[in-house]
C-alpha cells in the first residue's frame, strides 16, 4: 500500500481510520501499512487521542421545562397580529423615537419652506390696461385745453378784461 | 490485527454497525420529512414528534459550539421556533436534519461572531471560571481522578474553543452528529473540498494541542 500521506486523501484516510468509518477491507490494508510506516502510525495515534479526548465532552441533560417554554413561545407567536409580526415580537417604540423625531423635524422644515408669501402672478392684460387709461386721460386733458382756447376766441375784448 | 500503540477505541461503532445505522437513518429521514409535511398541514402532534427526535442532538450541538448550557437551550428554542414558523413554506428538497442544523449552526456562528460569548462568560464568572457549566461529578471516580478528569475536560474545551468558529462547527457535526462531508457542506453552504480543508486544519490544531494526552 502506498503511504497515504503521499497523496491528498491521506489525512482523510487517517481521520476515517480513527473514527472507525473505514470499511473492513480498507481498515485491514491500512493497519498493514501502519506496521511499516512510523509517520502514519504517529499521526493515527495522535488522531485517535483527539477522537478519545472529544468523547470526554459529554453534554448536560436538557432542562425539564424546555418543551413548555418552547410551546409558550409558539402560543405567543400565534397571538400576534400581522403588523406585530411584521415589526417583530420584541419590537419597541423606544429605539424608534429618535428616527420618528427626525422625520417630524424634516416634514415641518419642508412645510415651512413651502409656505412663504403667496405671489399672485400678474396677468398680461394689466400693463395694457394701465397704458390705455393714461392715454385716455391725456386725450381728455387735450380736449379740455382745446375747449378752453375756443371759448376764449369767441369772447369780446371787454369780456376778456 | 492492530499495530502497537494504535488500538481502535472500543466505544466507537464498527463499520458494520455504522452501515446498519445509516440504513436506519435513511428511514428516519423520510419520516422527518413526512412529519414536517404533516406539521405544514397543521398537525401539532407531528411537531411534538420532531421535537422529541431532534431536541437533544440540537441542544448538544449548540452546547459544544457555545460551551454554555443556558445559551445552548436559548438558541435551541429559537431553532425550533423558526422551524415551526416556516412550516408553511417547507418543501422536502433537502434532508430535514440538514435544514435543522443549518439553522442551528447559523445561530451559533452569529452568536459567536457577535461576541456575545465573551459578555456571557463575563457575566457567568461566578458560576464557573471559564463560563461553562460544570460537568456533574462521577461518583465512581475518586477525588483525585475527578480532579484529573476536570483538568482534562478543561483542556479539551479550551482546545475546541481555540478553533475558528466554522472549523469548530465542522468538527462538531463530523464527530458528534456523524455527518458525511457532503452533508456538512450543505449545512455550512460551502463545497465538500472546503469542508475537508476545514476539518483537516481543525484536527491538525487539535492533534497539536491535545498531543500530551496520549
Amino acid at each position: 500500500m502506498e503511504c497515504p500521506q503521499q497523496n491528498d486523501a491521506g489525512v482523510e484516510l487517517i481521520i476515517a481510520y480513527a473514527a472507525r468509518t473505514l470499511d473492513p477491507a480498507n481498515e485491514a490494508a491500512f493497519e498493514r501499512h501502519l506496521e511499516v510506516c512510523a509517520s502514519c502510525r504517529e499521526m493515527a495515534a495522535a488522531q485517535r487521542t483527539v477522537w478519545s479526548a472529544l468523547d470526554e465532552l459529554t453534554p448536560l441533560p436538557v432542562s425539564s421545562n424546555f418543551d413548555a417554554k418552547l410551546y409558550q413561545r409558539i402560543a405567543e407567536e400565534q397571538q400576534y397580529t400581522w403588523w406585530q409580526r411584521l415589526f417583530g415580537a420584541n419590537w419597541s417604540w423606544r429605539p424608534a423615537m429618535p428616527v420618528a423625531a427626525a422625520c417630524a423635524v424634516l416634514i415641518v422644515a419642508l412645510l415651512v419652506k413651502n409656505s412663504g408669501p403667496t405671489v399672485v402672478p400678474q396677468t398680461q392684460s394689466q400693463p395694457n390696461l394701465q397704458i390705455e387709461q393714461v392715454e385716455r386721460a391725456l386725450d381728455d386733458m387735450d380736449m379740455l385745453k382745446q375747449m378752453g382756447e375756443a371759448a376764449l376766441e369767441k369772447s369780446t375784448p371787454q369780456e376778456r378784461i | 490485527m492492530n499495530p502497537e500503540g494504535v488500538n481502535p477505541p472500543a466505544a466507537q461503532p464498527s463499520w458494520t454497525e455504522r452501515v446498519n445505522s445509516d440504513r436506519a437513518a435513511e428511514v428516519s429521514l423520510e419520516r422527518d420529512a413526512e412529519l414536517m409535511l404533516r406539521v405544514r398541514e397543521g398537525d401539532q402532534a407531528s411537531f411534538g414528534f420532531l421535537l422529541d427526535r431532534h431536541r437533544s442532538p440540537v441542544i448538544h450541538f449548540l452546547y459544544r459550539m457555545v460551551q454554555n448550557q443556558g445559551v445552548a437551550e436559548e438558541l435551541a428554542q429559537e431553532v425550533f421556533l423558526r422551524v415551526y414558523k416556516s412550516r408553511s413554506s417547507y418543501e422536502p428538497t433537502a434532508k430535514f436534519t440538514t435544514w435543522l442544523f443549518r439553522i442551528a449552526s447559523h445561530l451559533a456562528l452569529n452568536w459567536i461572531r457577535d461576541g456575545r460569548n465573551e459578555k456571557r462568560q463575563a457575566s457567568l464568572d461566578e458560576e464557573s471560571p471559564d463560563g461553562t457549566a460544570k460537568q456533574v461529578p462521577d461518583r465512581s471516580r475518586s477525588v483525585e481522578q475527578e480532579l484529573i478528569y476536570q483538568v482534562k475536560l478543561r483542556e479539551v474545551r479550551q482546545a475546541i474553543e481555540s478553533l475558528p468558529a466554522k472549523q469548530k462547527a465542522a468538527v462538531m457535526m463530523h464527530k458528534y452528529q456523524e455527518m458525511e462531508y457532503s452533508q456538512i457542506a450543505d449545512v455550512l453552504s460551502c463545497s465538500e473540498s472546503a469542508v475537508k480543508s476545514l476539518l483537516f486544519r481543525a484536527y491538525e490544531s487539535l492533534r497539536m494541542r491535545l498531543a500530551h494526552m496520549a
